[in-house]
């Protein structure tokens, strides 16, 4: 008999889907094209690449997911980054990007464990903020916005075939692996998602972990912002909007609980794959916009729907 | 069947006839006969883990057994569900209290099933009439049916929980531990009322680890062990070494381990001199010497609970000296009070939501407090980690299938063993203790005595919060009383009586001139 945790469960279902994506995907280009592309490494790769962006995102709300909190100011700490990195310019360029990221996510950390203000209020709070920081910064101007050529290489070059946002992303998740599984930290973020209070009566330092993930996840998005502004060469305003619902997404289709405590970080990297190729092979059917929108939206209940059956076993 | 022992005798309300239910691999309850009759307390014995919760989820309809039926005064039932269990007046007063805490206490007592007025709006007038009531009649007149179950200590969110069962009319009343939290004056209104249900003629079942208890109050006893029913006696026939037998199937030794002798007092270790907090705790004195356990004793509220959290750095604004080896280290917060030049560790008061993270795996739990110390540079040193914790699991006989299982499959005395493992890690030299025998089984609760006492001879100092006056008296080398947030009397040696305690407990006048006389 196959036994699963329940952390394993909704990585294979969705890597399975995963699999089932690309079948159809490529079942309607041999009928309609004759050709396999989606199975193609080239294509792949390509995905990969512009999954990065999404992963690197989203390894970050993985964090302040676990602890039973969430980050809604991603998209404009993802455009303050980019435009400030972008605005500075030169080799201070990236610093100053990933620095705006880790002080937003600091204020974050800083609100949600001190003045005990829910994450999911502040975090919006914060994003209208950084919203109107760079609404008047750039006072409808466009200033100097060109990315950098580190940029643009961390963005569209590659070593060895291997495109750079990917390495970044596995550098990342490298990093973000080994702090969820091998450290105290990762630990205590576990510990506060399931019961913050036993976590704090066990000696915890729970606002300093709190501070932490939230400063991590700034730090994320603001990479992100950097990454996509070389990818697309300039950043602009609202280049974030498109990544919160679908980091959030990523995240709790890959298993981990929205409510905090429990969730593996392979799992947001399949979630990523998935809302990628979705999104991709969805455009190549020619679906239309608004169907795509119902798909995609059916497709993250379904998902939900599936794991959470078999989770009654511990009432 | 017919059976001769019924001749004369009522039919039984309840009965359950080859009842099993399995978890997984583990049985819980193994062809179980049982039945109980109207107008009878009925007590159900057992340690943790002999399947008494299983038999009473079964009767109150959470779990469905795999085999077996249910007849209910004769009919053949079978519930689906707690409603269909509760529409046949079996009513469930459970362990782990089930009120809504951001609600008032007369729309909790009144959530299943308000009173509702024109338009099917409830009716909040007649819900507070009612609830005004249902209190009185539980002798809870002081509690206001509109204030929030939260504001509540825990012994007046229990009678609220007593007073919602009987708001629903039951036949079948079913009491899983329902006096554990209560005051001594509480639990002799409790028995009032169940004496008086009795003579309306329903059927109680009554769960509970405290003998005296069932001594006072049951009928009938049953005692079930290993899933199995083992014995069904009139009550007054056995004695109460005889039935501790029944339940873990072999002799009990002492109960407590002994009291060392001394000549003169310890070196004090924890000093706390004229500790204030709002109107909780009114200027508290105390010392623990190297290798004491102190006993806090006294009514319930009393500034207990608030010392023992003052002391380990959670309260805030609080006022007074806190001294450890003589110098001033009172704690800002939990993660201060840990630290090897304070060295305090705090057993809360409720293992699940302040001692434990029940879906994380027993490993975690056990080594999540002195995992800042189980580290090689940045990260987790794990054979570090997983030797300390087999170091644990073997001290205190944990009993665990495999580490990696959710601490939630533990029984509750295995629970507690985890909490105290995670602190022990830590290697604590003052060990406060806030109840942690609430709920746990004889076995269990001996090892712990032994455990402590263990403790004290290797030197640590022990200040034991606990509502059982038996183990102050058992395993304290001294006992404080406390009444209204003051020590009000201190007793040592063979002036450790329950007497003594309930005498000073209640503040008499008299009780402090007789000690000193």
């Amino acid at each position: 008999m196959l036994t699963l945790s329940a952390e394993d469960r909704p990585i294979l279902i969705a890597g399975g889907f995963v699999l089932v994506i690309l079948a159809i995907g490529t079942a309607y280009t041999l009928t309609v094209q004759g050709t396999a592309s989606f199975l193609s490494p080239a294509y792949l790769l390509q995905q990969l690449q512009v999954g990065s962006f999404l992963g690197i995102v989203a390894a970050g709300m993985m964090l302040v997911i676990l602890m039973g909190h969430i980050d809604l100011s991603v998209p404009w700490t993802l455009a303050a980054g980019a435009m400030l990195g972008t605005a500075i310019g030169g080799p201070w360029a990236i610093p100053v990007g990933l620095g705006v990221g880790l002080l937003v996510g600091l204020v974050n950390g800083l609100g949600v464990a001190y003045l005990r203000v829910p994450s999911m209020i502040f975090t919006l709070g914060i994003n209208a903020v950084m919203r109107g920081f760079m609404v008047m910064l750039t006072g409808g101007f466009s200033p100097r916005s060109m990315a950098t050529p580190t940029m643009t290489w961390l963005a569209t070059g590659n070593v060895l075939g291997v495109p750079m946002p990917l390495i970044v992303w596995a550098v990342l998740s490298v990093g973000i692996v080994l702090l969820l599984q091998r450290t105290p930290l990762g630990r205590y973020i576990y510990a506060i998602g399931n019961r913050e209070r036993a976590a704090y009566l066990s000696g915890i330092n729970t606002r300093l972990v709190l501070v932490a993930a939230f400063v991590v996840c700034g730090m994320c998005s603001a990479l992100a912002g950097v990454l996509l502004a070389g990818y697309s060469s300039k950043a602009y305003q609202g280049m974030g909007d498109a990544y919160l619902l679908p980091a959030i997404a990523a995240v709790v289709i890959g298993g981990t609980n929205i409510l905090g405590g429990r969730g593996r970080y392979l799992g947001t990297v399949v979630g990523t794959i998935l809302i990628v190729l979705l999104t991709s092979v969805l455009s190549v059917m020619q679906m239309p916009e608004a169907g795509r929108q119902v798909i995609y939206g059916a497709v993250i209940i379904t998902m939900l729907l599936v794991y959470g059956r078999g989770q009654k076993v511990m009432a | 069947m017919f059976r001769t022992k019924d001749v004369g005798a009522p039919p039984p309300f309840l009965e359950l006839v080859g009842v099993s239910k399995r978890y997984g691999g583990v049985r819980a309850l193994e062809g179980v006969d049982f039945a109980c009759r109207r107008g009878s307390i009925h007590a159900v014995l057992g340690e943790n883990g002999a399947g008494k919760s299983t038999l009473i989820k079964i009767i109150a309809g959470v779990v469905q057994p795999d085999e077996g039926s249910i007849r209910l005064a004769g009919q053949q039932v079978t519930f689906p569900d707690p409603l269909a269990a509760n529409a046949q007046g079996i009513v469930c007063i459970f362990q782990e209290l089930s009120l809504m805490p951001d609600l008032s206490v007369a729309d909790n007592i009144g959530i299943s099933n308000p009173p509702r007025g024109r338009l099917g709006l409830i009716d909040k007038r007649a819900q507070r009439r009612r609830a005004e009531e249902l209190l009185a009649r539980v002798g809870c007149e002081d509690v206001n049916p509109l204030e929030r179950v939260a504001n509540l200590p825990l012994s007046r969110r229990q009678m609220v929980e007593i007073a919602k069962a009987l708001g629903r009319d039951p036949k079948l009343l079913i009491l899983d531990e329902a006096t554990s939290a209560l005051t001594s004056g509480d639990v002799a209104k409790v028995y009032e009322i169940l004496k008086s249900l009795r003579r309306d003629g329903l059927c109680l079942l009554y769960i509970s680890h405290r003998m005296h208890e069932i001594e006072a109050l049951a009928d009938t006893c049953s005692v079930f062990r290993n899933g199995r029913h083992i014995d069904t006696f009139a009550a007054g026939t056995r004695t109460s070494d005889e039935i501790v037998q029944l339940m873990i199937g072999r002799e009990m030794a002492h109960v407590y381990p002994d009291k060392p002798q001394r000549n003169q007092p310890p070196a004090p270790v924890l000093e706390v001199r004229d500790l204030r907090w709002t109107d909780r705790l009114n200027g508290i004195s105390l010392t623990v010497g190297k290798g004491e356990i102190v006993g806090l004793g006294g009514l319930d509220g009393q500034g207990q609970r608030e010392l023992l959290l003052a002391l380990f750095g959670v309260l805030r604004g609080t006022e007074g000296e806190i001294l450890v080896d003589g110098r001033p280290r009172a704690p800002g917060s939990p993660a201060q009070a840990k630290r090897k030049q304070t060295g305090m560790a705090l057993i809360p008061e409720d293992r699940k939501t302040e001692g434990l993270m029940l879906p994380m795996s027993v490993a975690e739990n056990i080594s999540l407090a002195a995992l800042g110390g189980l580290v090689s540079g940045p990260f987790i040193d794990r054979e570090k980690e997983t030797a300390a914790i087999e170091r644990m699991v073997a001290k205190l006989r944990i009993k665990v299938g495999d580490l990696a299982d959710p601490v939630a499959t533990l029984s509750g005395g295995n629970q507690q063993k985890v909490v105290i493992a995670k602190w022990l890690l830590t290697e604590p030299r003052i060990v406060l203790l806030n109840d942690p025998t609430r709920g746990i089984d004889v076995g269990t609760k001996q090892e712990l005595y032994q455990l402590l006492r263990d403790l004290a001879d290797a030197g640590a100092s022990i200040l034991f919060y606990t509502t059982d006056y038996d183990e102050l008296i058992g395993c304290c080398d001294r006992v404080l009383i406390l009444y209204d947030g003051r020590v009000v009397r201190t007793l040592e040696g063979a002036d450790i009586t329950e007497t003594n305690i309930v005498a000073s407990s209640l503040n008499l006048p008299g009780a402090g001139a007789a000690a000193t006389a």
